[in-house]
């Protein structure tokens, strides 16, 4: 096994993120398997207290609020999943391309990094999800990793800048491969476990800037996320009213997966990065 | 000086490339972007018939649509530059920048001081826990882990029901009690204060978290930097290697301090939205809900310059401050 | 001449993951009022950590395990959880390190490093005294008074290391200790480093240097003694002259031969002229340490540890001499 993860398996912290991200996945895929009702429908009165009818109460418009909560948390798995790879996919072919051919692509490619990185996120991510004409599931996930690529871009072409000059790179350079061949099975397999990195933490990005989105008013339409029940919580003056089971659940949620990707960025960086681990 | 200049270029390229996302933003809506607007805004229970005609007149004018797309993109940015953003349709006939500079005095009054507390807090706890080790540090490092890491609006939330729904201390929403109106006694003063609190106290507690955990990492590789041998090697006393690690460690985080007070506006909308509290955030969140496309532009023009021109300044600066960058620029020349 | 500073059998190791290893074992040295004493040896020969121990730097993972030190007249005890007072740092012992510029602070001036040291010893000191001090100090031994004002990344590399002595040296320590201080230098500002070590001693400013090096040939022109050192042990000692001349012990002399050529360009850490590499210390061989790679080895020498041979002044341990000189 690589070293490296083996080293990361030994450490308690990751073994903890990955079982706590294990648990919210299986929240979000089994559970509207064993209960099939439909999130949008009302099944009480405005702020109903937990009761057997629905265990977590319902919200502003009588919808249960843990049906709510098992749909919104796949709703927003998903968005984080397709704006993850969409963004590590740009971030990967940009960082790949300027990092392996270097000279005037780079400094091209890389320039046009550095500007999107300097013009803040939450900027481009307002423009584009209000000129969308409807806001779809799809739309938004794309927008938000049409915006998020540059950090990854910038690691990979790093990462690949030190790989070129590997001897099996110029193996296959002098045998007549071409870039993207090269690119893809002499410099891609060899930072697979960097990628990933990447994806998990573009995901996790994404489902928080998703939450963000829909508080400013900007989220999914006719569907159900975690941040459109902050939404609505909040909208709906549960905080104010005391219905903590409508706010506090999609909170704390987003919270302990925001945890859970920090052990295992903070563990992962420890294995990678080995300058901030005490003598 | 070419080092200056070249900056320059960059900066204005990320300008323009904003400008630009701003200028096409009421124009990738399908359509003639006013009739779209006029009508969205008449969806939202708007104004009728002659005020709507005059409206329509206004942005008819002001997106200069009859004009060839070179003359309106220029027209746009000559508009700009004159400082005028365009008419605010959900408060017509109100000057978006008007709109603008009367939220702006509470977003700085709530953040800059947040920053500025929550650096020197940070940067503090951050040293005092490098420098302490063993399980201070380490459960130190956890709470500041912990604390940066909360998404800033669900920690807003939560301290929002605790400490005003669940246990009233504080004042729920607003920037003063209602029904006041902004002026200077010692009342409104102390109103003022009692509203501040929360918003005040969620964006310190996540500031410090994110200040501490950089400023411990700099201030371990300090630690075992080979000018802290040598001092330790002449007798200079723990509290003296302290103060250099300290400074060495401080200087790098100052960009961290720009960058905080330039992505001001825009870094914490939430938070305002979360408190109902006065500002930016607010302001926004409202220009969202009644699609008042010339007041969303505005505000993210200006979140968009702010941290641009926070970029630009440390930039330039930073070298005059640490004499190790300088050294480096001195040496890439 | 009488002692200013005696170490008796001395061991310190460095404890990493449970394993201990014993990087200077059971060493005893002398250095007298204002000599030289020179300490030789390839890289991993325990005289770096020689030097730490000796300018009183030991710390974790670095352990003084046993000793016993003579100070100026005054003797200290040496062993794990003994802690020295800090004020011996820079006034008794004082430490002149290998590679200047990472041993400035980066981001003060010259003169402020300068007055933190004085000030760290003498607190009322006032900035202007202190900077006087400094001023005197750099035109005593004929540098510019500028380069207080200088960040040290101004400074040029050989400038550098002579601000580092005077630092180093602005207390009048009794004992410099100095690790390697040349060899990241040209020729000529090796030249200039040692001469003003000599000035230093003639001022009385410093009283004795311990001057830790690889290369033989700089070592027999700035040393009065020198010691060898191989795996954590002194091997021989003697008069530089006559050590360097007439070298008795296998290592000395394969060292000797490795590096005797007339201007030291070789500067490499290793000595390529001798076979083999020093032995992994964390488990050292039964016997003479050397015995693995000396081509005069005898049965004996892998079972029996060599006695000093010789007197005080000038011994080797070898068994090879034990006829020779019995």
């Amino acid at each position: 096994m690589n070293p490296l993860l083996a080293q990361l398996l030994s450490k308690g912290r990751f073994r903890l993120s990955v079982g706590i991200l294990l648990l919210v996945v299986a929240f979000a895929v089994l559970g509207p398997m064993l209960d099939t009702r439909n999130p949008l429908f009302a099944v009480g009165g405005r702020y109903d207290p937990p009761s057997a009818n629905a265990i977590l109460g319902t919200d502003v418009i009588g919808n249960d609020v843990f049906l709510q909560l098992m749909h919104g948390l796949g709703t927003s798995l998903k968005i984080g999943l397709i704006a993850g790879l969409v963004a590590t996919a740009i971030g990967v072919l940009i960082g790949t391309l300027a990092g392996f051919l270097g000279g005037v692509v780079d400094e091209i490619l890389m320039g046009l990094t550095n500007v999107v990185i300097t013009i803040p996120t939450i900027v481009i991510l307002i423009l584009l999800s209000v000129a969308l004409e409807s806001r779809t599931l799809v739309s938004l996930a794309l927008i938000i990793g049409v915006t998020s690529w540059p950090w990854t871009a910038r690691a990979i072409r790093a990462q690949t800048a030190s790989l070129r000059v590997r001897e099996h790179v110029d193996v296959a350079r002098l045998s007549g491969a071409g870039t993207f061949s090269i690119i893809l099975w002499e410099i891609l397999p060899y930072m697979f476990s960097y990628i990933f990195m990447a994806f998990v933490l573009q995901l996790a990005s994404a489902i928080l800037s998703e939450a963000a989105l829909s508080l400013l008013g900007l989220g999914p339409d006719n569907t159900i996320s975690l941040g459109k029940m902050l939404q609505f919580a909040i909208q709906g003056e549960a905080i104010r009213t005391g219905a903590y089971w409508a706010f506090l659940p999609p909170t704390l949620l987003l919270t302990v997966i925001s945890f859970a990707l920090l052990l295992l960025q903070s563990s992962l960086d420890e294995v990678f990065n080995p300058r901030l681990r005490r003598a | 000086m070419r080092y200056a200049l070249n900056k320059a270029a960059w900066y204005t390229m990320a300008f323009l490339a904003a400008v630009v996302l701003n200028y096409f933003l009421p124009r990738l809506i399908p359509g003639n972007p006013v009739d779209t607007i006029v009508a969205r805004m008449a969806q939202g229970g708007g104004s009728e018939g002659e005020a709507r005609q005059q409206i329509y007149q206004t942005f008819l004018k002001e997106f200069g649509l009859d004009r060839p797309p070179l003359e309106q993109f220029l027209n746009y940015l000559g508009n700009l530059l004159r400082g005028d953003l365009g008419t605010s349709f959900g408060n017509y006939p109100a000057k978006v920048a008007d709109l603008i500079a009367a939220s702006l005095p509470w977003t700085v009054a709530l953040q800059l001081p947040a920053i500025l507390l929550g650096w020197i807090l940070g940067n503090w706890l951050g040293v005092l826990a490098a420098y302490r080790g063993g399980w201070v540090d380490r459960w130190a490092f956890l709470g500041f882990l912990a604390l940066s890491n909360i998404p800033y609006y669900c920690l807003a939330i939560l301290l929002l029901y605790l400490f005003s729904v669940a246990l009233p201390l504080f004042p729920s929403f607003g920037g003063y009690a209602p029904g006041t109106t902004p002026h200077l006694s010692l009342g409104f003063v102390l109103n003022v204060l009692h509203h501040y609190t929360l918003p005040f106290l969620s964006l310190v507690l996540v500031l410090i978290g994110g200040q501490a955990v950089g400023m411990r990492s700099m201030a371990i590789y300090e630690l075992s930097a080979d000018y802290v041998h040598y001092q330790r090697s002449l007798g200079v006393d723990d509290r003296r290697i302290v103060r250099s690690i300290f400074r060495n460690a401080m200087l790098p985080q100052i960009t961290g301090l720009a960058l905080a007070i330039g992505s001001l506006v825009g870094g914490a909308l939430l938070t305002e939205v979360v408190f109902s509290y006065p500002g930016i955030g607010s302001l926004l969140f409202t220009a969202i809900r009644q699609n008042d496309y010339p007041l969303i532009q505005g505000i993210t023009l200006l979140v968009t310059v702010a941290v641009l021109a926070a970029n630009f300044i440390i930039d330039l600066t930073y070298g005059l401050i640490d004499p190790r960058v300088r050294a480096a620029q001195v040496g890439e020349r | 001449m009488d002692t200013l500073l005696r170490v008796k059998n001395l061991c310190a190791a460095y404890a990493q993951g449970g394993q201990r290893v014993r990087a200077v074992d059971g060493v005893s040295l002398e250095l007298r009022r204002g000599e030289v004493l020179g300490i030789a040896g390839e890289s991993g020969c325990g005289k770096s950590t020689l030097a730490q121990v000796l300018a009183l730097l030991a710390r974790p993972p670095l352990w003084v395990e046993q000793g016993e030190l003579w100070l100026d007249g005054a003797v200290y005890p040496l062993g794990q959880g003994i802690h020295l007072p800090r004020e011996l740092r820079g006034r008794k012992v004082a430490l002149l390190p290998q590679g200047a510029l990472n041993a400035l602070n980066p981001t003060a001036r010259v003169r402020e490093i300068a007055l933190e040291v004085i000030r760290a010893h003498e607190p009322k000191t006032t900035p202007q005294e202190a900077y006087a001090r400094a001023r005197e100090r750099l035109e005593q031994l004929g540098l510019p008074s500028r380069v207080l004002e200088a960040y040290p990344h101004q400074l040029s590399g050989g400038m550098r290391q002579r601000v580092v002595t005077v630092i180093s040296t602005l207390l009048n320590p009794k004992v410099l200790v100095a690790d390697e201080p040349t060899s990241a230098l040209d020729v000529s500002s090796q030249k200039a480093v040692v001469r003003m070590l000599r000035k230093l001693l003639e001022q009385g400013v410093i009283e004795g240097v311990i001057f830790i090096a690889h290369d033989l040939p700089l070592l027999r022109s700035v040393a009065d003694r020198i010691a060898i050192m191989y795996a954590g042990k002194v091997v021989e000692l003697g008069p530089s002259e006559e050590l360097v001349e007439a070298p008795r012990h296998p290592y000395t002399q394969a060292l000797v031969g490795a590096v005797l050529v007339p201007e030291p360009y070789i500067r490499q850490k290793r000595v390529e002229g001798i076979e083999g590499t020093p032995p992994d210390l964390r488990s050292p061989p039964p016997g003479c340490r050397f015995a693995p790679r000396c081509k005069y080895a005898q049965p004996r020498c892998s079972e029996l540890e060599p006695p000093r041979f010789g007197g005080e002044e000038r011994f080797a341990a070898c068994w090879l001499l034990e006829e020779v000189l019995a």
